[in-house]
């Protein structure tokens, strides 16, 4: 199996990425590509479908990090959701459940950022 | 693998690259549920070894892959410990500044974050830097 792998799709305007595997230092730059390639072709809303990640080191929370702003700046955010214990206790730990929205299934995501639109 | 009396010991050497970082980390998880701990806290010891092996790799030794760092598993049965040694770039305790993480929510930046994980998810984390040789010691009790 490969270390990860990123399916992106587009649901309701919303770009759903789901990372597949580990993100750490030797994958990052794999998971900061898909992000940018949302980025530069202005998609805003974006999903993080986390329901396959079975890890992310700071390596990827620093690949979050340092998109967010851009994308909030044009009016849009990184969302996530489905995230398994040990994600959520990493992104909990570090005060990332206080920057970055939280939901528990895709559905449920996708039915606030229809609200939103 | 070594084993004695209530105690044992497991060491590992890899080249001072990323892509062995799932190797190390699986080793630990293993090692951590096989020690008795459950498998969410095991799943956070492993955390803690990327970060810790993450650190050796990009910092002390900038990247070059050309390098060796060397692990080992200490168990006994009130704790395991994670030693990391390495021949590059040192720390000590005294330079070690976490970041403060009602601050850090306030103006999030990069940087700090493994330490901080690394020290939240292990009871105590010591770095120590020798001639030639420095360690990082992560130390996780066992209920």
């Amino acid at each position: 199996m490969a270390d990860l792998s990123i399916q992106v799709r587009e649901a309701d305007g919303v770009s759903i990425l789901k990372p597949s595997g580990f993100v750490n230092a030797h994958t990052v730059r794999q998971f900061e590509e898909a992000l940018e390639r949302l980025v530069e072709a202005k998609r805003y809303a974006i999903l993080l479908n986390c329901s396959d990640l079975a890890y992310i080191s700071s390596a990827g929370l620093g690949a979050i990090m340092g998109l967010v702003e851009t994308v909030r700046g044009n009016g849009g955010d990184i969302l996530l959701c489905d995230l398994q214990e040990n994600v959520f206790a990493i992104f909990d730990t570090l005060g990332f459940t206080q920057l970055y929205r939280v939901f528990p299934s895709e559905a449920e995501a996708l039915a606030v950022l229809s609200g939103e639109a | 693998m070594r084993v004695g009396g209530d105690t044992s010991e497991f060491r590992l050497t890899i080249p001072s690259q990323t892509r062995y970082l799932n190797l190390v980390t699986a080793v630990a998880k293993r090692g951590a549920v096989a020690a008795g701990l459950d498998d969410s806290t095991a799943a956070k010891v492993s955390i803690a070894m990327d970060e810790a092996v993450t650190n050796v790799i990009l910092h002390a030794y900038h990247g070059e892959g050309d390098h060796q760092v060397e692990i080992g598993l200490n168990f006994t049965p009130s704790r395991m410990e994670i030693h990391i040694w390495h021949s590059g770039e040192g720390m000590r305790d005294d330079q070690i500044l976490l970041p403060d993480p009602s601050e850090y929510v306030k103006h999030p930046r990069k940087g700090g974050l493994g330490l901080l994980l690394m020290s939240r998810f292990m009871d105590e984390v010591r770095f120590h830097q020798g001639v030639g040789r420095s360690e990082c010691c992560m130390i996780k009790r066992i209920p």
